[in-house]
């Protein structure tokens, strides 16, 4: 069963292709990591399988329905999550408060008045379990806007996982960070992976996390989709090494 | 008839210009600094106000000359001392202090020269009529179109051509990768700002010469120029001005049949431009406004 | 219970005794029963300016046109339909609520400035129908010849024509209904959604909330709110002017919101009574009272930004 499917999938912005033809499926469980120099179409590839824009041909599949024409709020309510490369969220509140709205939304309570003690406490414990997923539990009442950088995007993860989701967008997750940041991010979604099963397209330029967790690697050049496979016949490419390995290392 | 139709759509066209001509103003420092600038209306009145206090000593010409100038000077201070700490800042804030300061330059220019409207001499030979029959068309009301049609020529060519221009035109549409260039921005939003203001100056002189001078003559065309700005499509200068002459010659148009709403129509007609075209006539669709 | 929850109800039980008991504290201070109740209103409206700007990060600067509506609402209702002051109320919320909820429809796909403008722009079409529409609406004069009718309540009479502090009464039990609503609101799962997005509205998208209709239903509420803060202003009145639809108005309304706080739920009451008072103070002694309002708009934009309460409170969900 495919958790994703895209089909030759263009962007168009006026004269410029910021991505062309590219077709890519995810099988549930899998975890896609997504590289390519700078410029060469990822977010902008990411902003088409989440809804940000429609794409200006092609069609995208999720669980098995055609998606292409929903809008960013309709796939989350399918199962669509997403992170973002510059971390997004709410950062006058603490983290509690952030992943409680992510679980009520998700509950289908995000338009009540009001709530009963039974659901409240059932969202409760969504945002614990949460919580305990990305090792928050100890900060749950501290201002997301006052923490590091790598539980920031910790917390920005588990407002996305609070959704219950089928399939994880992760743009960037280690972005900014230093190795001791990278590593603690790196285990989170390696155990997300493994442990719990969460199919998961990533977006990553540190080619130790890419290696580390991917099942499959996807180069993206000038818009395109230059190749496709394991780490291994990734490593083993030669047009990628000299498109992109090459100029990177 | 038609006379009477030729002459309100003159009114018309007239009224339309000074709409452009403050919307325009209004329109350069929203669109690179985010400001609506509710005080531009006192600017105008500023601009009247100091043509009217140097005319004894300079004339209409030197007054026309000198005060567009001296109220982009002024405007210049009040950019540099007031807003530019508001920059980076939610917009609520400019918006409160223009608004604020529009208050401000009301009561004090009516402390300074009294509640009372003050003349504007204008040079004889142009507050004739220039034939019987078109006895509205004086050669004030013509050369104050050409004016501002001048006006708007020369900050169109600025804009293109100059390098200050060109600048604030990539600033407007994007900032952060003018500021990543070098290009110093708060210069340039300084400048953006003298440049507006100066336009509000100019009609400041311009309506003097027409209406005479009342503290609160600033505080009517507000309302117009914001319009005239969101039926073109905020964001666009050449909406702007489409937007300005068309609001002008509607209201000018509806004088004739309905007197009563010919200050009602520009409501109306913005109404149906945006449920025609959400984002005005000029405006682009986007993520954005 | 923690500490800071007891602290937050020492401080909620507080001010309702100071509003509990302002006809009695008013007095010996200078003031007058009537102040208190102006305050009241006007300070109901400037929170309702705030469920949108403090709680969804919306600036409307063109609410007055609500508050105006449900003014005009009330006393056409008296003037003309019928002689009752529930009715007149429910009229006035009605009419700026309704119009609200269609002309926010148009809205809700701008954002920051370009939101305030045409909001703005909108608004004052409102004051111009005001202003124009003389046959109804009296025009420039203001609508006149209608007054608060007595509550009857078939065993006893509550005659808040004529006794002042009968009607600030009155007025307060009407307050507390809507701020009641408001706390409601904002301490629900609906509510916390206005304030994602006001923290981050993309982040709001990307978590299933429809942004666009959540900003519509909080501002059609906002409005009805507004619309009900405009009834009572009438009948403080007995009296609905054209200037209280003017966006000059909306900008008092957003100035006491953000003076007296706009990320606490308390603050733009607070604002609504220092603004009440300041001008009623200020037009009493100087003509040019318009300088010193502006004035305050400058200093408080400059030095006091986050508001009287703001540095003491942080807003909660």
């Amino acid at each position: 069963m495919n958790v994703l499917e895209i089909n030759t999938v263009t962007k168009r912005f006026g004269n410029l292709v910021a991505v062309r033809d590219v077709s890519l499926t995810v099988a549930k469980g899998e975890l896609c990591a997504i590289i390519g120099p700078n410029g060469a179409g990822k977010t902008t590839f990411f902003n088409l399988i989440s809804g940000y824009f429609p794409p200006t041909s092609g069609k995208i599949m999720f669980d098995g329905q055609d998606i292409t024409r929903l809008s960013t709020h309709e796939r989350v309510s399918r199962g669509m999550a997403r992170t973002f490369q510059i971390t997004e969220i709410f950062p006058e509140l603490t983290v509690f408060e952030n992943i409680r709205i992510a679980a009520e939304v998700a509950g289908g309570y995000r338009l009540r008045p009001w709530i009963s003690r039974a659901e409240a406490s059932k969202i409760h414990d969504n945002v614990e379990t949460t919580l305990k997923l990305v090792a928050l539990e100890a900060k749950a009442d501290r201002l997301v806007g006052e923490l590091a950088h790598g539980d920031q995007r910790a917390a920005e993860i588990a407002m996305a996982l609070a959704l219950k989701p089928h399939l994880l967008l992760l743009d960037e997750p280690t972005a900014g960070m230093g190795d001791q940041e990278t590593y603690q991010i790196t285990q989170l979604v390696r155990r997300l992976h493994r442990n719990d099963q969460y199919s998961i397209v990533l977006i990553e330029h540190d080619m130790r996390v890419v290696f580390n967790l991917a099942d499959r690697i996807c180069v993206l050049d000038q818009g395109r989709m230059l190749a496709q496979g394991t780490p291994q016949q990734i490593a083993a490419n030669e047009s990628v090494q000299a498109a992109y390995l090459g100029n990177a290392a | 008839m038609t006379l009477l139709l030729l002459f309100n759509i003159t009114n018309g066209l007239i009224v339309g210009a000074f709409y452009v001509l403050m919307a325009l103003g209004l329109s350069l420092i929203l669109n690179l600094s985010n400001v609506i600038n509710f005080a531009h209306g006192g600017f105008l009145v500023i601009g009247g106000y100091i043509a009217y206090a140097i005319s004894p000593y300079v004339g209409f010409w030197g007054a026309l000359l000198l005060a567009p100038p001296l109220t982009a000077v002024i405007g210049l201070v009040v950019e540099r001392v007031l807003i530019r700490p508001l920059y980076g800042r939610d917009p609520l804030y400019s918006l409160l202090l223009t608004f604020g300061l529009a208050f401000m330059i009301e009561d004090l220019t009516r402390f300074i020269f009294g509640p009372q409207g003050k003349p504007f001499a204008i040079p004889a030979f142009l507050a004739q009529p220039l034939s019987n029959e078109l006895f509205f068309i004086t050669g004030y009301r013509l050369f104050m179109v050409a004016m501002v049609f001048v006006a708007i020529a020369l900050l169109f060519v600025l804009l293109r051509y100059t390098r200050l221009g060109i600048r604030i035109r990539a600033g407007t549409l994007d900032l952060e990768t003018v500021a990543a260039l070098g290009i110093n921005v708060r210069l340039l939003r300084s400048l953006n700002f003298a440049v507006g203001i100066f336009l509000a100056g100019l009609s400041g002189v311009l309506a003097a010469g027409q209406l005479g001078l009342e503290p609160t003559m600033g505080t009517g065309l507000l309302m117009p120029s914001f319009i005239a700005i969101i039926v073109g499509g905020i964001g666009s200068l050449p909406g702007t001005l489409v937007g300005g002459l068309l609001i002008g010659v509607a209201s000018g148009v509806t004088a004739v049949f309905f007197p009563a709403a010919s200050e009602a129509v520009i409501y109306v007609l913005m109404a149906v431009i945006l449920l025609t075209r959400p984002r005005g006539l000029f405006g682009e669709e986007g993520m954005m406004g | 219970m923690t500490a800071a929850s007891s602290r937050k109800l020492i401080v909620l039980a507080a001010i309702w005794v100071v509003l509990l008991l302002a006809p009695y504290w008013m007095a010996p201070l200078g003031g007058y029963t009537a102040l208190a109740t102006r305050v009241l209103v006007l300070g109901l409206a400037a929170m309702s300016v705030n469920f949108l700007l403090g709680f969804t990060g919306v600036l409307s600067f063109g609410h007055a046109a609500w508050f105006g509506l449900g003014a005009y609402g009330a006393g056409l209702t008296l003037k003309y339909l019928a002689l009752s002051t529930p009715l007149a109320v429910i009229a006035g919320m009605l009419l700026g609520g309704l119009c609200g909820a269609i002309l926010g429809t148009l809205l809700v796909r701008r954002r920051g400035v370009y939101f305030a403008m045409v909001t703005i722009a909108f608004g004052q079409v409102f004051y111009y129908i005001a202003f124009q529409w003389s046959s109804l609406t009296g025009g420039d004069d203001g609508l006149r010849g209608f007054a608060r009718q007595p509550l009857d309540f078939g065993l006893f009479k509550l005659d808040i024509l004529s006794d002042a502090n009968i009607f600030y009464y009155f007025v307060l039990v009407c307050f507390a209904l809507v701020v009641g609503t408001m706390g409601f609101i904002l301490r629900s799962p609906f509510g916390r959604t206005m304030i994602a997005i006001r923290e981050n509205e993309r982040r709001a998208r990307f978590l299933g909330i429809p942004v666009e209709r959540h900003i519509w239903i909080a501002f059609t509420l906002s409005c009805f709110f507004m619309g009900f803060a405009g009834a009572l202003y009438a009948l403080v009145n007995n009296f609905a002017d054209p200037r209280g639809l003017h966006y000059s108005q909306s900008g008092d309304f957003v100035m006491m919101a953000v003076m007296g706080g706009m990320r606490s739920f308390w603050g733009p009451l607070l604002g609504a009574a220092v603004f009440v008072v300041l001008q009623d103070y200020l037009s009493s002694i100087t003509v040019n009272w318009m300088s010193f309002v502006g004035l305050l708009f400058i200093l408080v934009v400059l030095f006091f930004p986050r508001g009287l309460l703001g540095f003491f409170q942080r807003s909660k969900a």
